[in-house]
């Protein structure tokens, strides 16, 4: 009877397998988990290895001189990166537009009329259709007996823009409500003497006229070249519940499309060529094209040479002290659509517009990990023997096999935090394995910018945990819509918002955003990432593609332990006929412990 | 609207209705004025008319189309307690509570009477566009949105330079309690000092 220990060192966690070698096969004894210590695959990993092996040891009550043997598995040479990169950009000319939504504009309807400042109202004539301007520094009160009088000789004040957050009140004090559109920060720039138009809906609702290029093709009396001139207007008004447009004789709104540069694709057959600005879809169906790739460029100067720098300059830095002369070739890119909010350039009250952007992770194959360093300093720290075998998917695979129900053909599914990883036993012996970028850092990342949260620690709490609103101290609303009651008060912070649901108990999500909305943003991260992938993986791995060759999908990995991630991949399967859960490594383990356990297994000599 | 000086002197008039009710309605804020406010003191601690903290207060809850109702605590002159008595007198559990020297807080009926939705301690540094904010945050908190707190000014000098009055303060505003009395309901009425 010999006792050894399988130890996997991973990018975040260190994981030990014990077990018992005997006549009959391995019998296990238990496992251990620890965070790395260091980059993986270098010789600052020894503590933490050392830790989970005595981990291990102590657990069962056994002492570290009967352990006859340490396998450590020849870690996967692969490392990602990732940028990101607007790629449209809305641009507002001469103050045409003001679509902010505030949060209570006032009144209902449509106005329209000529803008005249607040205080030079009193000269306007009897009959005149005004829209009043309403300055900074201009009381409540006083706006509203303002074009109250003005009304009452007759002027007709059809609508109003206010600077303060003022619209209710100064309505609450008109006779006769008109609608009026608040919080325009830069009122100064508004355009007086103009023709414009006032829209606000009523709660609930959205605009409906300005929103709609013939609508203000109605209002302005505009010809068909106008028309066309205003459509982008109308289109950026779409969803508001409050709107201005002003006329200008030459005010415009563009969409503009960020010239973001060339990716160059370089197969080991083909090379082709593709622009950022076509989207992600595009980019992908060329990488399908070109399969396998080489090597990935950007075009200097622009903003996708700038992204492939950024990564590659990573990359190269992390592998410095691994070898002498970093080849950086990138094996692999996953493209994303994605939005940020940012300021509208013109805007006058601080517009934000959705622009588009793409977020791009790469994945570079590395030069040999120097495990025989990291073994012969690992010999010493331990006393015992250190044996260096197995490559990482093989021993996935074989420790996914140990999961109850599962067979070969056999895929395994790893979801990392950099990158995607899969591979395949047929029973012949034989174990497909690919590498692909994009992983649960990604999520994190696009979480974090479409939210505009500008913080990783509250991206990743959203993307670990489920949502829940708190509506009083004493009951939450779930994201599913049940209530869940509490005997105790919630903490004060907590009152009022969204918040995450963890393990170490409820905690407030810093946002404006809905919970409908942050739930929204977290699925489709999930979604374009680890959905995505899933599929490119298993294709690449499958015998001529055909994912019905694969009989069982086991879901690895730390993001397999996510809430929803391993249901959303299932689901995608599905049609193809694949049975696909998540691991349950040794039935005890769930999805951790695979590659350790594989050591192992491999050890005792049971073959792929 | 930053400058004080800019705007016309108000003066606040405040008539007693009997004792409180709680509310019914649940889109109303309460707002709890501690026993000397605009009555015997007429100015925070920075010489804010009282008469102005309560108007962008109620215009900050009414911007926000929801219903304000100003109430007197008479028993005691602790902020958390007038506060706490304002939600619990609210239809919505949202209340209010303003010192005269000015600080202020908002409160929910179902929490502990020491915590607290956000706390305003510093009162030199309130200015009328915060009782806006405040108002505005509170009538928020009462159709169960999200708002985020307003922002809190914080300024180190502010406590040795102030402490001495705002003791003074509230020593004076606590001769004013009357033991025993209940809260009353007030009829607020804000109006320009030259419009008689």
């Amino acid at each position: 009877m010999t006792l050894l220990v399988g130890v996997d060192i991973g990018n975040s966690t260190t994981e030990a397998c014990l077990a018992e070698l005997g006549p009959d096969g391995p019998r296990y004894l238990g496992g251990a988990l620890a965070p790395t210590s260091g980059v993986k695959g270098t010789a600052e990993n020894v503590p933490g290895v050392v830790k989970v092996v005595q981990e291990a040891l102590s657990a069962v009550g056994r002492a570290p001189h009967e352990l006859a043997t340490v396998l450590v598995n020849e870690a996967t040479p692969v490392i990602s990166g990732l940028a990101m990169e607007t790629i449209t950009e809305t641009v507002i000319t001469e103050s045409t537009m003001i679509g902010h939504n505030p949060d209570t504009p006032a009144g209902a309807g449509l106005g329209t009329g000529t803008t005249v400042a607040f205080g030079e109202l009193d000269e306007c004539g009897p009959g005149e259709r005004v829209i009043c301007v309403v300055g900074a520094g201009v009381d409540f009160e006083d706006a509203a007996a303002g074009i109250a009088a003005a009304r009452d000789r007759g002027v007709e004040v059809t609508g109003a823009v206010v600077h303060a957050d003022d619209a209710n009140l100064v309505v609450n004090r008109l006779p006769q409500p008109i609608p009026v559109v608040d919080e325009v920060t830069l009122i100064e720039k508004v355009p007086l003497g103009m023709p414009a138009a006032v829209e606000v809906a009523e709660p609930g609702r959205t605009v409906r006229t300005l929103s709609n290029s013939y609508g203000i093709a109605t209002l302005f009396d505009l010809d068909p070249d106008q028309t066309r001139l205003v459509a982008p207007v109308a289109r950026a008004l779409v969803g508001n519940r409050s709107a201005v447009v002003v006329r200008t004789p030459s005010g415009d709104i563009a969409d503009r499309r960020i010239p973001a540069g060339t990716l160059t694709l370089i197969g080991e057959h083909a090379r082709l060529s593709v622009g950022i600005d076509a989207g992600a879809e595009e980019i992908m169906a060329t990488l399908r094209r070109v399969t396998p790739l080489a090597d990935a460029t950007g075009e200097p100067g622009t903003h996708v040479g700038g992204m492939l720098a950024t990564v590659r300059d990573a990359m190269a830095e992390t592998l410095s002290d691994t070898a002498d002369e970093p080849d950086v070739r990138i094996q692999d890119v996953l493209a994303v659509d994605t939005f940020v909010p940012q300021h509208v350039t013109g805007a006058l009250a601080g517009e934000f517009a959705l622009e588009n952007a793409v977020a791009l992770a790469a994945m570079v194959r590395t030069s040999r990990a120097p495990m025989e360093a990291l073994a012969e300093q690992l010999r010493s720290a331990l006393g015992v023997d250190v044996v260096v075998g197995g490559v990482e998917a093989d021993m996935a695979v074989l420790g996914a096999l140990t999961t109850p129900g599962t067979e070969r053909p056999l895929a395994v599914l790893d979801l990392g935090g950099g990158s995607t990883d899969a591979a395949l036993a047929t029973g012949d012996g034989e174990v497909r394995s690919v590498h692909l970028a994009g992983a649960g850092d990604l999520v994190t990342k696009l979480i974090d910018s479409e939210l505009g949260l500008d913080n990783r620690e509250v991206a990743e709490d959203i993307k670990k945990n489920p949502l829940a609103k708190a509506e009083s101290f004493f009951h939450v609303r779930m994201e599913d819509g049940t209530a869940r009651f509490f005997d105790e008060p919630l903490p004060a912070e907590a009152f009022a918002r969204v918040v995450v649901l963890g393990e170490e108990g409820m905690r407030p999500v810093p946002t404006r955003h809905s919970l409908e909305k942050v739930r929204q943003v977290r699925r489709s991260a999930k979604h374009k990432v680890f959905v995505v992938n899933a599929l490119r993986a298993l294709e690449r791995v499958a015998p001529g593609g055909n994912l019905r060759e694969i009989g069982f999908v086991v879901v690895l990995g730390g993001s397999a332990l996510d809430f929803e991630i391993p249901d959303m991949i299932a689901e995608a399967v599905a049609g193809a006929g694949i049975v696909c859960g998540t691991g349950n490594v040794r039935g005890r383990e769930g999805p951790r412990n695979a590659v350790a356990t594989g050591l192992v297994d491999a050890h005792a000599g049971r073959a792929l | 609207m930053t400058s004080m000086e800019a705007r016309p002197e108000r003066v606040l008039d405040a008539v007693e209705r009997g004792e409180a009710a709680v509310g019914i309605r649940p889109d109303e804020v309460v707002i709890g004025i501690s026993p000397a406010f605009g009555d015997s003191f007429t100015k925070t601690i920075v010489e804010i008319p009282h008469a102005e903290v309560l108007r962008e207060l109620l215009a900050g809850v009414e911007e926000q189309g929801v219903h304000a109702r100003v109430i007197r605590y008479r028993s005691g002159s602790d902020l958390a307690v007038i506060a706490h008595a304002a939600a619990r007198l609210s239809g919505s559990g949202i209340g209010v509570g303003l010192l005269s020297r000015g600080t202020t807080m908002i409160h929910q009926k179902d929490l502990v009477r020491l915590s607290n939705l956000e706390l305003f301690p510093q009162a030199p540094l309130l200015d009328p566009e915060t009782f806006r904010k405040v108002g505005r945050n509170a009538a928020r908190y009462a159709k169960g949105e999200s708002p985020e707190p307003v922002p809190a000014r914080n300024d180190y000098m502010a406590r040795p330079r102030w402490q001495a009055k705002a003791a003074l303060l509230h020593i004076k505003e606590t001769e004013f309690v009357t033991a025993g009395a209940a809260p009353v309901e007030l009829d607020v009425r804000i109006r320009l000092a030259d419009a008689g």
